[in-house]
């Protein structure tokens, strides 16, 4: 069995975080000690690293739990971990378009810009983002 | 009309339900298709679409979870109506 001080240096990540997956239902200690102190078993790691890696391709841990859910599942199949996949590539590829919209609109406020020869008040890039008409980002280039 | 399926290949809930959807839909003499989200993901974007199974009608996301038939026959006879 693993303390949590144990399970944290072999996953690479903090007692803290290991406390939060465990508020968040992703994680739990298979017994505790008499003292209180939380004890896991060795496939622990292993979900430790799910966790992690799924984090790092953009899940959010209520769609980790999901997919934690699924792998215990007798009724599941790859299909349903794949549609969860295309699902998060498709919100990812939506959300990198508007990250795009928000560089360009950024784009041309810094090209408003004199080059820092101007006092604050007189900043374009300032003044453009108190007009609330929304103009500043719908300026053709 | 043009009505378009947005799926996972092989997603079993598409199945499930895809082939009352799609008598609802050519009972209401609208064409019926099926897109490969993966194949498409630019234009799924366009569309806004998030969560799959979706249904595109006419170019617009009308259902970003599949509609039960009723709901689907109800939506074509009001875009019917209402052009």
């Amino acid at each position: 069995m693993l303390t949590i001080g144990k399970l944290a240096k072999a996953g690479d990540i903090s007692p803290d975080a290991l406390r939060y997956y465990e508020r968040e239902g992703l994680l739990a200690p298979a017994s505790k000690t008499d003292s209180g102190y939380r004890l896991y078993g060795e496939d622990a790691v292993r979900r430790v690293r799910f966790i992690q890696h799924a984090q790092a391709c953009g899940f959010t841990l209520a769609e980790i739990r999901e997919l934690l859910h699924l792998r215990q599942s007798e009724h599941a199949c790859c299909n349903d971990v794949r549609s969860r996949a295309v699902e998060k590539k498709l919100q990812l590829a939506a959300k990198i378009r508007a990250m795009q919209t928000i560089s360009a609109a950024l784009e041309r406020l810094i090209a408003k810009c004199a080059y820092g020869t101007l006092p604050v008040d007189d900043c374009p890039i300032l003044a453009a983002l108190e007009q609330i008409d929304g103009s500043a980002q719908d300026d053709a280039p | 009309m043009r009505i378009e399926l947005f799926k996972v290949p092989v997603c079993t809930r598409c199945n499930s339900a895809r082939v009352e959807l799609q008598a609802v839909a050519e009972a209401a003499g609208a064409e019926w298709c099926e897109v490969n989200a993966l194949d498409a993901l630019d234009r799924a974007v366009d569309l806004g679409v998030l969560t799959l199974p979706a249904l595109v009608i006419d170019g617009e996301l009308a259902f970003a979870t599949l509609p039960t038939p009723a709901a689907l026959r109800r939506e074509l006879a009001w875009r019917a109506q209402h052009g």
